[in-house]
């Protein structure tokens, strides 16, 4: 490797630590404090042990400095996993319930290729991690030594960046700069690769410096600097105001960029309903009048109708991804004019051809438009427009059996949502009780909703609502999980009580793969392989008692919603519910693979503006 | 369309395998491939060949440009190039 330059160091001010004598462990967590981390993730090892011991020192000493006793307070406490993927969804949930880089240490081989799934779903959903993993020593790097995994070509396909630090002399510009890149730009996870030979190496800190890389800096300068000329405010207001069904498509940019303030205040100017991806879903107050809440495969009947009517897309951190625009020459197919927003260049166009883009942050295109568009008095005449939306909104709500025997999964969100109403951290698992509760909560602000969007990764909630919770210890945190979801990283109710955090976990159990099962009668003729659970033998509330949940019950008559939720959602500590729902619960409305939103189907209870011709094009091939 | 990119690429572990990772990743074919040094001995210049149709040169282009460690990404070809 060779030495890339060091960025001059612009601060004045010489960091305190300058020049001091330290370990490459050392250096690391003294960049870690530097950097405010509060919190680590991780689990231990082998080639990591310098590190930890190099936390655990740091600790003592703060903590003498601070004049507490050592085991009062923690300048950087340490989560300790069941297992590595835990750390990392922990990291992520921290990082989502936060804005800020989360933080996850594991080591060598095994430590590190457990990391590999959270890492990956962190960078498809765009969350901000430092990953830090032991590497066998550099002499032994290439000979198959124990505990050996090639982490900088594993992560290297599936990180935002991955370096291996071979070199200690860089070691302490590469842990800085490994912030800057997860969080700057798009942000995403960047792995750190430290051998161990580098963690003992003897070194002289410096207390600033990054590394050059020139290529990325020139180029987000570029991004981050890019402003909208009034030639391009002209142009995308001309179109506005020749529109007459205007729309908003709002995605996770909207969160990532700090954008709904912005965002509410180009709405409240202007007038355009705004329809919200899973991933955006908190970038607009759900309950607001112009809000069309999910749209989608799984979208609210009256967005997807929405999209289907509008003229004009404003797509705001949003990708035109295959959940949303499953057929792209289809979605949106009155629009007249198609905008979009992104930080990435590589976004525009990727899947539908736009006719005005801009490439920058978020947050200040929507302020320089909403000042433009109000400068210029331009207001877009949307009466009409508005009461169909409304009408949309009243003739296909949301909506289910009421009057069923069984606990329906929806009425339980309902009866959440009631306490909650937008103001509690909600983290799912993947599949059916992830949709309904995408459906059915509120969401009134950015950072409440903790969901694999991207990787639909199994086993996310649990420990994402742990990282959540230190995030936010005053928050109301939910897990709703699945019963097969939950099993993925079951280990990790443990993780709750030994912490002693207050979180929430609630299993909507329908005895298997819910989702599965809905596309096996959807296209494999009912034929349920593999999906069903009854024959399995687990008994959750013991589980949960036996982790040391102080409340955990099991939840399965219709009469007992309200009040148990009530206990359940009040109790002051861990607590644990299952809910045996109806296990053909299905989610509504559905636009199936090759389907487009006018064919989607919306079950028996959610109105639908037309039969929905039946698509013969339909396969599973999209699951 | 046959197309010829100039990358610029910082000489780091793991950048060529990158390089190469992100083209197999997303589908597209290299059929030539030559690694050379420049007068910066920090600095690698990848001369890539491959087939593919201009809507997928452009994401190809603005792909490769989100490696941290590519300095500059060239289509000599066209109006492209950056
Ligand atoms: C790690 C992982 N493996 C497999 C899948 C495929 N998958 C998607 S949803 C689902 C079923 C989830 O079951 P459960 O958690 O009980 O949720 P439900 O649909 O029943 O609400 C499966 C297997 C996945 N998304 N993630
Ligand atoms: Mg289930």
């Amino acid at each position: 490797m060779n030495a890339p330059a060091l960025k001059a160091d612009t601060t004045t001010d010489r960091h305190p630590l300058a020049g001091h004598g330290m370990s490459g462990a050392e250096v690391i967590v003294q960049v870690l404090a530097d950097e405010g981390v509060d919190v680590l993730f991780g689990y231990s090892g082998g080639a990591i042990l310098p590190v930890y011991d190099a936390v655990f020192r740091h600790n003592a000493m703060q903590a003498r400095a601070d004049g507490h006793g050592e085991a009062m307070h923690e300048a950087m406490r340490l989560v300790v996993p069941a297992n590595e993927q835990g750390a990392g969804f922990m990291a992520a949930g921290y990082a989502r319930a936060s804005g800020k880089v989360g933080v996850a240490i594991v080591t060598s081989g095994p430590g590190a290729t457990n990391m590999v799934t959270p890492v990956r779903d962190s960078m498809a959903d765009s969350i901000p991690l430092v990953v830090i993993c032991g590497q066998v020593g550099t002499a032994a790097i290439g000979s198959d030594a124990f505990q050996e995994a090639p982490v900088s070509n594993i992560m290297g396909a599936c990180a935002k960046h991955v370096f291996l630090v071979t070199d200690a002399a860089q070691l302490e510009a590469t842990v800085r700069t490994a912030f800057t890149l997860a969080r700057s730009g798009r942000p995403g996870p960047v792995v750190v690769d430290v051998p161990k030979d580098v963690q003992n190496t003897a070194l002289s800190f410096r207390g600033a410096g990054e590394l050059a890389l020139a290529g990325y800096r020139t180029r987000l300068r570029a991004v981050e600097q890019a402003t909208l000329g009034d030639a391009d405010c002209a142009a995308l207001f001309d179109a506005l105001m020749q529109a007459k069904r205007p729309l908003i498509y709002a995605g996770g940019g909207v969160i990532a960029a700090e954008a709904a303030d912005a965002l509410r205040g180009f709405v409240d100017a202007f007038g355009l309903p705004v329809a919200t991806t899973l991933m955006g879903l908190g970038g607009f107050d759900s309950t607001d009048p112009l809000a069309l809440h999910l749209l989608g495969m799984h979208g609210t009947a009256y967005a997807n109708y929405a999209v289907e009517d509008c003229d004009f897309v404003l797509a705001l951190g949003a990708r035109f991804d295959d959940r949303v625009a499953g057929v792209p020459e289809k979605f949106a197919p009155r629009a007249k004019f198609i905008a979009q927003v992104d930080i990435d260049p590589a976004e525009i166009g990727k899947v539908k051809r736009v006719g005005w883009h801009h490439v920058g942050p978020l947050r200040q295109a929507l302020e320089r438009l909403t000042a433009w568009g109000r400068a210029h008095g331009l207001q877009p005449q949307l009466a009409a427009w508005h009461a169909h939306v409304a009408e949309l909104k009243r003739a296909h709500p949301m909506d289910y059996d009421r009057t069923s025997a069984l606990v329906q999964p929806y009425a339980v969100i309902e009866a959440i949502n009631r306490h909650t109403r937008g103001r509690a951290i909600v983290s799912t698992g993947v599949g059916q009780h992830q949709m309904w509760a995408a459906q059915y909560f509120d969401f009134r602000a950015p950072r409440h909703w903790l969901t694999s969007g991207s990787m639909g990764t199994m086993g996310f909630g649990l420990p994402a609502a742990i990282g959540a919770q230190f995030a936010q210890p005053r928050k109301l945190v939910i897990d709703v999980d699945g019963d097969a979801s939950i099993r993925m990283n079951l280990g990790e109710l443990e993780t709750v009580t030994t912490y002693g955090l207050p979180i929430k976990v609630v299993v909507l159990n329908n005895v298997g793969d819910g989702m599965v099962r809905q596309w096996q009668k959807l296209y494999f003729k009912g034929r349920f392989a593999a999906s069903d659970k009854s024959l399995h033998k687990k008994d959750f509330v013991l589980a949960a008692q036996a982790d040391g949940f102080g409340w955990a019950r099991r939840l399965q008559r219709v009469d007992e919603l309200e009040p148990v939720i009530a206990e359940f959602l009040a109790f002051d500590g861990p607590a644990f519910l299952e809910v045996m729902i109806d296990p053909d619960a299905g989610v509504y409305p559905m636009v199936g693979p090759g389907a487009s939103y006018a064919q989607m189907i919306t079950g028996d209870f959610i109105a639908s503006r037309a039969a929905p011709a039946t698509d013969e094009d339909a396969t599973s091939h999209m699951f | 369309m046959h197309h010829t990119l100039s990358i610029l690429l910082q000489n780091e572990a793991g950048a060529l395998v990158r390089v190469a990772g992100l083209f197999a990743a997303r589908g597209y074919n290299i059929d030539t491939l030559n690694v050379a040094p420049t007068h910066d001995p920090a600095v690698s210049r990848l001369t890539l060949s491959l087939q593919c149709d201009d809507a997928a040169l452009g994401q190809i282009l603005q792909q490769t440009r989100k490696l941290v460690d590519v300095l500059q990404v060239a289509h000599p070809a066209t109006a492209l190039a950056a």
